[in-house]
């Protein structure tokens, strides 16, 4: 579907099942939610078709803050543990090894998250900023370098914003140097969302399943270790801690780490590359920004609403009822389109302006609210203001200077490739 | 006098209380949520109501 003529597009042609409109760029995709928000705030789609699996009954796509925030908070009714990640039904093991507590509803989620949740709180956070400015800057001194051996071009994916988070969370989990490339890479494959330059398009669910075996099997080798000799890391806490007289079992930590991983890369991964591109675009809110640290903490805030990195999330009614004037079914199925509710003009003045001063900033970029808001939020807040500011202060000659290559996915708003270079000018 | 209430079945120990209120909340060790001033002080309550509001779990209530 073509999307030229924002205004002027065909409403019953608009399916957010179809793969081709999630390769389109943002501007398109939004004016698509622009419709739906206003005209049809739970429009029905069919499920996209997935070798291997049997298509469901389609699912109801949340366009409005309002419903989002209303279905996200009523766990109860609207549970998570059918599946949060996925269109389709997929068998229940599945569902969780590759959701760990994302899939899951208490009591069980409530369970594993109280395990880790004091290591991702903001004053445990505290100890670790400065391994973070030292993570950050290593990075970006390995970027310079790179850049300055050839004719100063750089990948701002490959080079800036992938070892970053990837670095940060092998850090936290204590995952070893000669495991990390392994690990990038799985997880690419898991987040692909069928991109056929990432996966096997011939056989996406066994590429999928193959990339889960290999970080399970780094997880149960790490876990072992630490069983043997533990340290401060979040593996060892992951391996020792009881909660109600009862530890995590094998599978838990390896699904854990999976979504720790997946989660803590992927997503922090994209607010800085296309942070940075927004940034470009706009370069007069850049050189505000450059020049005043106070303004950290809103255009954080503010690229983290504007991005959007994950796109949806899937909850599925446990009982008929009715939500702000939508009945419902049990077994329906509701897409959460954070980034649609993120751009809601009840809740967000010019929501497709992008506004480093958005001062209040109440986006659902981590979440609505209920058990399932990001447990990284304070994590992720930390790397991104770590990260900018560095970049503004060590390659403030950084410039983009190509389109970006984005990943084809209506799960994760990706980019995988952004050309640039950096200048040599201060 | 303001106090605060935690609803403990809701509660997910997300921190997002602490980040606004650090002086009135602290996730502890085991990841639950520890009331250091369950009557804040004057200055203290924006940060409190912030916290109420913010609460991703809506887990906190302010009785004033």
């Amino acid at each position: 579907m073509s999307v030229n003529t924002p205004a002027q597009f065909d409403i019953e042609a608009i399916d957010l099942s179809d793969r081709d409109f999630w390769a389109e760029p943002p501007a398109a995709r939004h004016a698509v939610f622009d419709r739906l928000r206003a005209e049809r705030p739970f429009a029905h789609f069919a499920e996209p078709q997935v070798e291997g699996i049997e298509p469901g009954p389609g699912y109801y796509a949340v366009t409005r803050h309002a419903d989002l925030d209303a279905i996200s908070s009523q766990p109860l009714v609207f549970c998570s543990g059918k599946g949060a990640v996925s269109i389709q039904d997929v068998p229940a093991d599945l569902n969780e090894f590759y959701g760990s507590m994302i899939s899951m509803d208490d009591p069980r989620h409530a369970r594993i998250r109280r395990i880790v949740s004091k290591t991702f709180t903001p004053r445990m956070l505290e100890q670790v900023v400065d391994s973070v400015v030292g993570i950050v800057d290593d990075v970006l001194a390995d970027a310079r370098r790179k850049a300055e051996a050839g004719d100063g071009s750089l990948d701002v994916v490959a080079d800036i914003a992938a070892p970053i988070p990837l670095r940060i969370i092998c850090d936290m989990m204590g995952v070893p140097e000669e495991d990390r490339a392994e690990v990038l890479a799985a997880s690419n494959v898991i987040l692909a969302g069928g991109d056929p330059e990432l996966t096997d398009p011939d056989d996406p669910l066994g590429a999928l399943i193959n990339a889960g075996i290999a970080l399970a099997g780094i997880m149960e080798r790490l876990a072992a270790e630490r069983l043997a000799r533990p340290t401060d890391d979040l593996t060892t806490a992951l391996v020792t801690t009881e909660v109600d007289g009862e530890k995590l079992s094998h599978q838990e930590i390896g699904s854990f780490f999976i979504l720790l991983l997946v989660a803590g890369n992927e997503t922090t991964r994209n607010a800085i590359s296309q942070g940075l591109l927004t940034l470009s675009e706009n370069p007069e809110q850049r050189a505000r920004w450059m020049a005043d640290p106070s303004l950290d903490k809103t255009a954080v805030e503010e690229i983290v609403r504007y991005i959007s990195p994950v796109t949806w999330m899937r909850r599925t009614a446990t009982q008929d009822g009715e939500v702000n004037g939508h009945t419902f079914k049990e077994g329906d199925k509701f897409l959460l389109f954070y980034a649609a509710a993120n751009r809601d003009p009840e809740l967000f003045a010019d929501p497709h302006v992008f506004d480093l001063t958005r001062n209040p900033n109440p986006h659902v970029g981590f979440g609505g609210h209920g058990p399932h808001f990001c447990l990284g939020a304070h994590l992720a807040r930390r790397e991104l203001a770590v990260t900018f500011r560095r970049l503004f202060e060590v390659c403030p000659d950084l410039e983009i200077t190509g389109e970006p290559a984005r990943l084809r996915s209506s799960f994760v708003n990706g980019l995988k490739r952004l050309p640039a270079r950096l200048t040599g000018e201060r | 006098m303001s106090r605060v209430q935690v609803d403990r079945e809701r509660c997910v120990g997300s921190g997002v209380c602490e980040s606004l209120a650090p002086e009135v909340f602290e996730i502890d060790d085991d990841g639950a949520l520890v009331v250091h001033r369950p009557e804040p002080a004057e200055d203290e309550l924006d940060g409190v109501r912030d916290a109420v509001q913010a609460c991703p779990a809506r887990a906190l209530a302010l009785a004033e």
